[in-house]
């Protein structure tokens, strides 16, 4: 058994794994329901003030529409659901003890630490594959397909993605979430290899994550001056290829941008781990 | 002589200003059950983290079956296996699984592996139970499955009594003969009971403060002097009265016995002494604690 086999194994036989899974369902059944039941009014607040100035025709509320608004949860507690999970990968088994066993094993600790990585990166995808197709056939079943319509708040231009465009651009908005996401994921890993408990990197990372969209978004001279240098910055990118035409060479800044830091917090993770004295 | 395979040279550890391990040298044989003394806080635990490269030294070498530890970890690794402090598993896991999981990270290891060794340690009927139902001694009994699991040629056991009760220490005892016997497997034991070195150890090592103070043969080194004897004896005011007017014994403490420190050849002679003084004698036995060993031996290194 491959040392990655046997952390997508351990990772995959705790039911705390799941939590982010269950979260995941009950949200967006019942933010799809609810939007469902009170589809009148909802598809009037979709179209904002579109409906004074364009005569609307069709289903403004369908599966595409109803999965890039519910994609939104990716800036709130999806990263939570992330991080619950990375932060827990190395400190856990620091808390545990079953981290002394790992390391006193052939398996080098450059190994160990590039497994336990990798593991993190599957979850996150697989929590994010979940939430895309939840997202899109739950919307299906209640609200069919049709054309993307994005109305951009404080921008003078409506997105309509033509039906058959739709269905290729959110699944490739949902591969740029995973990217998004393993961002936070690494810091949280990152976070993980410095102490030995759980709680503090996931809630440790959780406050990076908010203390930097706070940071990104604060209209001060300074404060954008940072925004470059900011994560959160780039987490946006899968709305990026929500739109028609996508801005492929700003979607591939982001990605690198997004990759770059990913590379950063699992190099420093990696030093940490292979340098640490274990005393615990 | 029987090979060396694990030998440590000036093994130091140091954390802030406090040396936790100094200018340690270990000689542990192919084979033996080699105990490894000290009190709490002496400094194995870190000894052992070291030897199995959870710790850095700050100065000095571990060699393994002839390797520096350092450049051949891998390989020394795959015929070492232990239990650092206390055995430590995967409680969501049955103990079936945890040993698939951690024998894996050896080599692959086989259902019939596993199941041999949770029969070897009375646990085969509760392969499939959670370790979280498990009581302490059942996980240090799964500590000694998982450390025999791939066969290795050296087990290293860190306090693996601890916190057992008479029966539970009697078995793991019995273990750690069991595999050395039969397996032909190196035990090298750490703990703080001179008893248990005593009973199944063939060399030791003493450690205090993070230096050696002695190693050699136990048989050796516990004769040197058991000195220190525990009387029980009635009336108990009449024994101590004649005690302490033969001078060649020392009355050193009094309590649920007395304790004497005395020439060792001599025990027989002040038992005797004792009965034909009209004084019933109970109880007359060598003082086998830590404490006693240590300062036996501190004292003789100063006379020295």
């Amino acid at each position: 058994m491959s040392l990655f086999a046997i952390e997508i194994e351990k990772t995959y036989l705790r039911w705390r794994t799941y939590i982010g899974f269950a979260v995941i369902l009950v949200a967006v059944i019942l933010l799809e329901v609810i939007i469902k039941l009170n589809e009148p009014q909802m598809a009037r607040a979709f179209s904002g003030g579109l409906s004074a100035d364009f005569i609307i025709s069709g289903h403004i509320l369908n599966a595409w529409v109803i999965t890039a608004f519910v994609m939104n949860s990716l800036y709130i507690h999806v990263p939570f659901l992330i991080a619950l999970v990375a932060g827990d990968m190395v400190s856990s088994e620091a808390t545990s003890g079953t981290l002394r066993f790992m390391l006193i094993r052939p398996p080098s600790r450059s190994k160990i630490i590039s497994a336990k990585f990798l593991a993190m990166l599957f979850y996150t995808a697989t929590l994010i594959i979940f939430f895309g197709i939840l997202c899109v056939g739950i919307g299906l079943m209640l609200f069919g397909g049709g054309e993307l319509i994005k109305v951009q708040p404080g921008m003078p231009h409506i997105v309509v993605l033509p039906a058959r465009l739709a269905a290729s651009q959110t699944g490739l908005a949902f591969i740029a979430a995973i990217i998004s996401m393993s961002v936070v994921g690494a810091l949280a890993f990152l976070f993980s290899t410095l102490v030995d408990n759980s709680i503090g990197p996931i809630i440790g990372s959780i406050a990076v994550v908010i203390i930097s969209f706070i940071l990104g978004n604060l209209p001060f001279e300074f404060t954008e001056s940072l925004r470059p240098y900011l994560f959160t910055t780039y987490m946006g990118i899968w709305q990026l290829l929500l739109d028609n035409p996508v801005d492929w060479p700003m979607v591939l800044k982001y990605a690198l941008a997004l990759l770059g830091y990913d590379t950063v917090f699992f190099m420093v993770a990696y030093y940490v781990f292979v340098r640490k004295d274990i005393k615990s | 002589m029987s090979e060396t395979i694990l030998m440590t040279e000036g093994l130091s550890k140091r954390f802030g200003n406090r040396w936790a391990v100094k200018d340690l040298n270990l000689d542990v044989r192919a084979g033996e059950i080699f105990g490894f003394l000290g009190p709490n806080g002496a400094g194995k635990s870190t000894t052992i983290r070291m030897i199995l490269t959870l710790l850095l030294p700050t100065s000095g070498s571990v060699k393994l079956f002839g390797k520096e530890i350092r450049r051949a970890r891998a390989e020394i690794l795959s015929r070492v296996c232990g239990i650092v402090e206390k055995p430590d598993f995967y409680l969501f896991l049955s103990a079936y699984k945890n040993l698939e999981l951690l024998g894996s990270l050896s080599r692959k290891v086989t259902r019939d592996e596993i199941f041999e060794a949770l029969e070897i340690v009375g646990l085969k009927a509760r392969a499939g139970d959670k370790v979280k139902t498990f009581s302490h001694g059942m996980k240090q009994r799964l500590g000694i499955a998982q450390a025999i699991l791939t066969r290795p040629d050296l087990v290293i056991l860190d306090e693996p009594t601890s916190g057992l009760d008479p029966q539970g220490m009697k078995e793991v005892r019995e273990l750690i003969l069991r595999l050395s016997r039969e397996h032909g497997t190196t035990v090298f034991l750490s703990s703080h009971l001179l008893t248990e070195v005593e009973a199944v150890a063939q060399r030791m090592a003493v450690l205090n403060h993070g230096s050696l103070i002695a190693q050699g043969a136990v048989s050796e080194l516990m004769n040197d002097g058991s000195s220190y004897f525990t009387i029980s004896a009635s009336p108990v005011d009449k024994a101590l009265e004649m005690l302490r007017n033969v001078d060649w014994v020392e009355v050193v403490a009094t309590g649920n016995g007395i304790d004497v420190r005395i020439d060792s050849r001599r025990a027989a002679e002040l038992n005797r002494l004792l009965v034909t003084s009209g004084i019933d004698v109970s109880a007359f036995a060598a003082k086998r604690t830590l404490e006693d060993y240590f300062l036996k031996i501190t004292e003789g290194a100063s006379e020295a």
